[in-house]
């Protein structure tokens, strides 16, 4: 990269900064990072193109995993949509595909991400409310009923009973005839981040890991055009993380699984091609496109150099991202729109591989069919009237996006050596490493927002008297009713017999720690329940009955 | 109000307890709810409970621990209290306290009582008052007291006047390993349990602290590991908890009672103060037991 | 009435996350702050079922009970709270409400008795602020 030669230009220039009047708000990301006015080659010592950038599609692939990237192929427009019970689900499926989205993206209810039926007391209230109710392979067959599941990808947010959905959906396909070989998509099985941030937690850390590891070794060998994993920093940073801790400990839970694939005795290569990965997109531009590019560089290095990765594609990291719902606010609702807009700006200028832009409306209730579609209209202008897609990583080369990348990577690599000290991933997680920097974080950023150094339109300035209501959709409280009828119908008609046989062998499969997936295939087939199944794990696994602090 | 509060606490109404245990955190009507627990007691012949503190290091899993033997001890049909202590900004006098977290949450169950308090930063391992909410506690006819302190290592000595069997955890490949050592830890500990002992190293922790205790001058301590993730080792614990002799917690609560009548006739009836001494020296020789011992000294207080 | 004054009579408030959702970022930002401005805060974790908050407000003797939602079970589970909290003779504990609450609910909420709704974005001076001008009715 070209150096600065002229101080005296530079001095000159220092001058006149120095002599104007500070701004009103410390210039820091909403990291907290502090930021200088202007960023030249004398931040980027040491420099080189060819080594320390090179080009799109090729390692370190700062530049985006693809050499073409959008010119060749958009991102995905994948909504994320799920509510009531599985047919009011399928036919919000069948409206998005309709409008052209390319993706689908399941959001399941609390019970179901719980491991509980909707006839749980604990259940109460919370049936069909935040997602999809699935109790048993009856409801997976619904939700995908009319859907040709071999031709589009399907993703499934998921994590605790994820292998059990997991089972759902592969004897679904099995029973509707298609071939495993051919199904592509996503299920998000990142049970790590359930203990630093979202909280949706069953059986202790290392058991949990272990049945994520099950998928990935199933899938590996028989899925294999699925993403068995999606390494998600969304929810860390939704809990409130920073920039650079979202990008660390994702990477990190990425390391981990890694190890644990390696020490089952799979083969890096065999693997490592099938992770993916989600980021979340907040509001700082910059910030975040430095985040997702020196994402993409500290994971091929590893991969490579670390564990000796051969095939590119190992190399190559992958990610979905979401616009911040933290980010969203429930005063002047209208202004979510552009808060969006920005953020899908970051993420599509950062390369990411497929996209969900949150609806204005997200903080009030589930997201209309009016707003949902305005948000996926914001990917759409993006993706075809911004102009952004015409060239391949845009701010490649930018001093600062530049210094901004390094910087992440350097802070990216600070914690993975604390993570070390501190005996590695789990032994950081039992003594609550990761929640303590999330919470410092989000109690810094809560302080800044109260002494307004942090602005938030129409929240803490520019508010408004006057509130206008959004028309929000509002669940049926029959959906639970139903759900639960649909539910105990099913524990009727099955054989309990076979339930129970099926259930024996999965127990005995974990004992025995076997790869799960086979015994959870026929429980599944033999309709059981996703409560009934993760009872009989937890007879063998344990519980953890509470999140640390 | 206060007489209301205490005839309630005598039909072991559960609120007037929850609400005098927060007068006395205060520091309000301390006397007067001795005196009225004095009287109760000498009425009653049931033995006091053991009272068991359990200290450590902050991390090491005291409130994981003090949950699960609260478990424990309600499998064995025992009722349990726990005062579980956290510590209170010196500064603006708030606390966070957390430690429900991660004890049993057992809504239907009135043979577990949870109680978290503030313990000011600094040398505190406990709460102020704290002797005399274990009055109350054993008052309202718990089987056992279970303790937490804020950590290890700040005012042990008194924590050991408090309860009758000391346990402190310490827990495998902690880096800090002889630390507690240093504190002096050791004397005041009764049972040392090796906690977590699910994770690697467990092992080699125990057999450093039986080296430990194998210098001269050191006093007969139980080590044992236990496993709270894996609920092993807790009926050892229990089982190694009863074998200890007894400290009597009265002797803790006679001292925190004559430091209290001491102060109190200092400041207002120094005339008073070298009256104190002999009724404690009379009830050193088994002249008068604590229940007499603490009524004459309230006596001196209140005449 | 006893108005809190600072460093005085430390307010104990338990915040409660009830109901199966883990979003406990705003009660952890909330627990601090109220930290720092003196109160004690008792903090009993996530999943908390109704029965369960209620004992821990007896037990703890708190004089505020602050719960947390986000998932939208709002008009299933506070009800049943507040009317647990009457029958066991807890009147005088103040509710607060925090989370995603939809304008319409919030006076539904505060008919049933809840003192107070902070939706997403409430500058915490202004719990703070609340707390200390309605103190305790607790120690009147």
């Amino acid at each position: 990269m070209a150096t600065a030669v002229d101080r005296k230009l530079w001095s000159q220039w220092q001058r006149e900064i120095e002599a104007a009047p500070p701004g009103e708000q410390p210039a820091t990301t909403v990291s907290g990072v502090p930021i200088d006015p202007l960023y030249t080659p004398d931040n980027l010592d040491g420099f080189e193109y060819d080594s320390s950038l090179g080009y799109p599609g090729q390692y370190p692939y700062t530049r985006g995993v693809h050499a073409t990237m959008y010119r060749g192929r958009l991102w995905t427009m994948r909504q994320f949509a799920g509510f009531g019970t599985a047919q009011q689900t399928n036919e919000r499926f069948k409206f998005l595909v309709a409008k052209g989205q390319t993706g689908l993206s399941t959001a399941f209810d609390l019970p179901t991400l719980m491991g509980l039926d909707s006839d749980d007391p604990r259940s109460l209230g919370e049936v069909g409310r935040l997602g999809v109710a699935v109790d048993t392979i009856d409801d997976m067959r619904q939700l995908f009923a009319g859907i040709d599941i071999g031709k589009i990808s399907v993703s499934m947010t998921i994590n605790a009973p994820a292998a059990v959905i997991m089972a759902f959906y592969l004897a679904n396909a099995q029973d509707q005839g298609v071939d495993w070989r051919k199904l592509r998509g996503t299920i998000q099985n990142d049970t790590l981040k359930e203990f630093h941030a979202q909280n949706e937690i069953y059986f202790p850390p290392e058991p949990s890991v272990r049945l994520a590891i099950d998928v990935i070794e199933f899938c590996t060998r028989h899925v294999p055009q699925w993403n068995p994993v999606s390494i998600s920093g969304y929810h860390i940073r939704e809990a409130g993380s920073t920039a650079a801790q979202e990008l660390a400990f994702t990477l990190a839970d990425g390391l981990h699984y890694v190890d644990q694939c390696l020490a089952r005795g799979l083969q890096v290569d065999e693997f490592a091609p099938r992770l993916s990965f989600f980021f979340n997109a907040h509001n700082d531009l910059f910030e975040e496109v430095a985040k997702y590019r020196a994402a993409r560089a500290v994971w091929a290095d590893r991969l490579r150099n670390h564990y000796g990765a051969r095939n590119e594609n190992s190399w190559k990291l992958r990610f979905h991202a979401q616009t911040a719902g933290c980010s969203l606010q429930d005063k002047q609702p209208e202004v979510n729109l552009i808060r969006v807009a920005y953020q899908a700006l970051a993420a599509v200028l950062g390369g990411c591989q497929s996209l969900h832009t949150n609806s204005m409306d997200e903080t009030l209730a589930l997201p209309s069919e009016h707003a949902v579609t305005l948000a996926l209209r914001t990917q759409q202008v993006l993706a075809h009237e911004t102009g952004v897609t015409n060239t391949v990583d845009p701010l490649g080369g930018s001093y600062f996006v530049e210094t901004l990348t390094r910087q992440m990577a350097q802070e990216a690599r600070g914690y993975f050596d604390r993570i070390e000290a501190l005996g590695g991933m789990l032994p950081a997680i039992e003594r609550g490493f990761f929640r303590r920097e999330i919470a410092d974080a989000a109690f810094a950023f809560q302080r800044e927002f109260d002494a307004k150094h942090k602005i938030i339109v129409g929240v803490n300035a520019y508010q408004e008297a006057e509130r206008k209501p959004l028309d929000i959709l509002t669940i049926d409280h029959a959906v639970e009713t139903e759900q639960v009828a649909q539910t105990r119908r099913v524990r009727k008609e099955r054989s309990g017999e076979e339930q129970r046989r099926t259930l024996d062998a999965v127990r005995r499969a974990a004992e025995a720690q076997e790869n799960l997936l086979p015994t959870l295939l026929d429980a599944a087939r033999a309709r059981a329940t996703v409560g009934e199944v993760m009872v009989a794990l937890a007879e063998v696994y344990g519980r953890c009955d509470a999140a640390v602090v | 109000m206060l007489d209301d509060l205490l005839a309630r606490f005598g039909k072991r109404d559960r609120l007037a307890l929850a609400r005098l245990l927060t007068l006395v955190a205060r520091g309000e009507h301390l006397d007067a709810i001795r005196l009225a627990l004095a009287a109760a007691d000498s009425a009653a012949s049931r033995p006091a409970p053991p009272v068991v503190a359990l200290t450590g290091n902050a991390g090491v899993g005291k409130s994981t621990l003090v949950g699960k033997l609260a478990e424990y001890l309600r499998g064995q049909g025992q009722s349990v209290a726990v005062l579980a202590c956290d510590p209170q900004s010196p500064l603006t006098g708030g606390a966070l306290l957390g430690d429900r977290v991660r004890m049993p949450s057992r809504p239907d169950d009135l043979g577990l009582y949870i109680r978290s308090l503030a313990a000011v930063s600094g040398n505190q391992a406990v709460a102020e008052h704290v002797e005399l909410m274990i009055r109350l506690l054993a008052g309202f006819g718990f089987d056992v007291i279970l303790l937490e302190t804020v950590g290890a290592g700040q005012g042990d000595t008194a924590v050991r006047e408090l309860a009758d069997v000391v346990v402190l955890l310490v827990q495998p490949e902690t880096g800090d390993e002889l630390q507690w050592e240093k504190a002096g830890l050791l004397e005041v500990a009764d049972v040392v349990v090796v906690h977590k002992a699910d994770l690697a190293g467990a092992e080699r922790m125990e057999s450093q602290v039986r080296e430990l205790l194998t210098l001269p001058g050191c006093r007969e301590i139980t080590v044992l590991r236990v496993s709270s993730t894996k609920q092993q080792g807790l009926a050892e614990l229990w089982a190694a908890i009863l074998a200890c002799p007894r400290h009597d917690a009265r002797v803790g609560d006679a001292r925190a009672l004559l430091r209290r009548a001491q102060q109190v006739l200092a400041e207002r009836f120094a005339d008073r103060v070298q009256r104190v001494g002999p009724v404690v020296d009379r009830w050193k020789r088994h002249e008068l037991d604590e229940a007499q011992a603490a009524d004459e000294l309230l006596q001196l207080l209140i005449r | 009435m006893v108005k809190c004054v600072e460093n005085q009579i430390p307010l104990r408030i338990v915040l409660a996350k009830v109901g199966l959702d883990g979003h406990d970022r705003g009660v952890k930002v909330v627990s601090r702050a109220l930290r720092d401005a003196g109160f004690h805060v008792i903090y009993p974790g996530l999943w908390q079922s109704p029965e369960a908050v209620v004992r821990t407000v007896a037990d703890e003797d708190a004089d505020w009970l602050g719960i947390s939602l986000l998932s939208g079970t709002h008009m299933t589970l506070v009800p049943r709270i507040v009317e647990m909290l009457r029958a066991a003779g807890l009147d005088h504990v103040g509710v607060l409400v925090g989370g995603i609450i939809p304008e319409t609910d919030v006076p539904k909420l505060l008919e049933l008795g809840v003192a107070r709704v902070f939706g997403p974005g409430t500058p915490m001076a202004e719990i703070i602020d609340f707390l200390r001008a309605h103190g305790s009715r607790t120690h009147a």
